[in-house]
């Protein structure tokens, strides 16, 4: 689960003049032509930092996403639900798992990963700074960030980089069965009951301001922004993504009889574009900087998570071992 | 004390407010990587699904069950440590890396010839495929050798090479792990119809919608 925001800051390797010239004409050649960059691949420092830090948040934020949702396994309603969602956070850790190890094969080891995002260094995504507070939040995260998400890695998984497409070309075919799950139990609650109905729509108006700010802020179209472009690593601009879900999750969230919380979220029909109330950046800002309702509750867990196992991982640590990135 | 809306997580007793950063991980404490490769079905050739980290074969074979064959149909598992797969250069999509590598003397040969698994890729961003296995007492031989015998048609991207005995190997008599796959309905999106519901919910509100 993972939007675009916040992620293509600029860097201090922008400057391309540094690199070689013949080995980034080539580079660039192979990327026009459609072929993929393997791990062993000579790649222009910009490449390679920008997909590290892409690559390390979208594992972060499945890691850190799979938090709000596991909350809710113990006090899933009934059997079926439980055992699903439990599938559900299960796949999450899995695609984190999957996409350290791609972020792995540009360079950055697991361990300075972990570490960066325990001490606040690295970001993940935003949404998940706020709480799941009833078991229709838990629907609605299942349901519309895992279709944001599903809009981001769809476009990703159309990038340069062969690990990265390979680990999401996995991780999209278990998002189908998230959405649906998600769609589902929306639906249920949507068309249940007068108080079930209530839930689903109070969860709803507190998700949509975060599930706004999901794709981050709009692009500044910058030099900058054309290269990832042009390497194939930026896909889709913010607000492409941004309509693309609005376009495909509006109508059915109207077709339940369910109010977006946004009096001016309308599609012109002349642009064909969707209207909104700008999302409020300044609270996204503060947010993602630490201060939102659990960002020290999920760093803390995941903090406590890899302290209290640490004895566990050195006890089964071979005197031996010797660190070899993986190879794809 | 850390206060959260989730009553087990307020049991932990974690510290509220600012807290010294962790001490940075030490090396391996993720331990070492290790490669894994399914087969679909019988008869399918193997094929690579991405690495695991772990602290020994066994353990790595479990880590990969879980990873890469918890959710699709599989019948067989092999794992190899990464450190035990030789990697030839990457080559363009069109090109055969057999015809663009001077194959080098090896520096050291086994007495007797040894058994090895050859994997190719056939197009970048795609998986590494077992093509077959080879006789020789160097990787530069088996490497030679693979060329002989499966080098014809490119394109041949990228090579792996791995002595049969550094791969673990799932067993013909293991197979029933992977039977209860098809039993967990509940996590395939085909299980979740909600057309009917939709439908009956318009149908019986059509005045009360937006």
């Amino acid at each position: 689960m993972y939007g675009g925001g916040n992620v293509f800051e600029a860097t201090k390797f922008d400057d391309l003049q540094a690199e070689d010239p013949v080995k980034l004409a080539e580079f660039e050649a192979r990327i026009a032509r459609g072929e993929k960059i393997e791990p062993n691949d000579w790649m222009p420092q910009l490449y390679r930092k920008q997909l590290i830090r892409m690559i390390e948040q979208h594992a972060h934020s499945e890691i850190i996403g799979a938090l709000p949702e596991g909350t809710w396994i113990t006090r899933a309603p009934g059997f079926r639900r439980k055992m699903a969602q439990m599938a559900k956070v299960q796949d999450e850790v899995g695609h984190a798992q999957l996409l350290y190890s791609a972020a792995e094969t540009l360079g950055k080891s697991r361990e300075q990963m972990l570490t960066d995002l325990i001490n606040g260094k690295s970001k993940y995504s935003n949404v998940f700074n706020y709480p799941a507070l009833t078991w229709a939040d838990s629907n609605v995260i299942s349901w519309l960030i895992d279709a944001g998400a599903i809009v981001n890695q769809m476009a990703n998984a159309r990038g340069s980089y062969g690990p990265y497409c390979r680990a999401l070309d996995r991780i999209c075919a278990e998002e189908a069965f998230h959405l649906k799950y998600g769609h589902d139990a929306v639906v249920h609650l949507a068309t249940g009951t007068p108080k079930q109905r209530e839930m689903v729509q109070a969860a709803l108006n507190r998700w949509w301001p975060p599930i706004m700010t999901f794709f981050g802020p709009s692009d500044k179209m910058s030099t900058h922004t054309e290269t990832l472009m042009r390497w194939k690593v930026k896909m889709a601009s913010n607000d492409e993504c941004r309509q693309q879900f609005l376009d495909m999750y509006v109508p059915k969230i109207w077709e339940l009889g369910l109010t977006v919380p946004d009096p001016n979220l309308k599609k012109n029909a002349e642009t064909g574009q969707w209207e909104f109330t700008e999302p409020d950046w300044d609270e996204f800002k503060r947010v993602i900087n630490g201060d939102g309702p659990c960002n020290a509750e999920r760093l803390a867990v995941r903090r406590t998570a890899e302290e209290r196992g640490t004895w566990v991982r050195h006890a089964l640590l071979n005197p031996k071992a010797k660190y070899v990135k993986p190879l794809a | 004390m850390l206060k959260s809306l989730d009553p087990r997580v307020t049991r932990l007793n974690l510290p509220d407010g600012e807290v010294p950063n962790m001490e940075p991980k030490q090396e391996l404490d993720q331990f070492e990587t290790y490669e894994a490769f399914h087969q679909k079905k019988d008869g399918a050739a193997f094929t690579y699904v991405g690495p695991v980290h772990a602290p020994n074969e066994d353990v790595a074979f479990l880590f990969a069950k879980e990873q890469y064959s918890r959710r699709f149909a599989c019948v067989g598992l092999w794992i190899a440590r990464t450190e035990n797969i030789m990697v030839t250069p990457y080559v363009g999509d069109t090109e055969s890396v057999y015809d663009m590598i001077a194959i080098e003397e090896p520096a050291e040969r086994s007495a007797e010839p040894e058994k090895y698994e050859i994997f190719h890729l056939k197009k970048r961003g795609k998986a590494h495929t077992h093509v077959g296995r080879v006789s020789a007492t160097s990787y530069q031989e088996a490497l030679q050798e693979a060329k002989q015998q499966f080098g014809e048609k490119p394109p041949v991207v990228n090579v792996w090479v791995v002595k049969s005995k550094h791969i673990l190997q799932s067993a013909e008599e293991d197979k029933d792990m992977w039977f209860t796959i098809p039993e967990k309905k509940y996590r395939e999106a085909t299980a979740y119809k909600v057309m009917d519901k939709i439908t009956k919910y318009k149908a019986e509100n059509n005045n009360a919608t937006v």
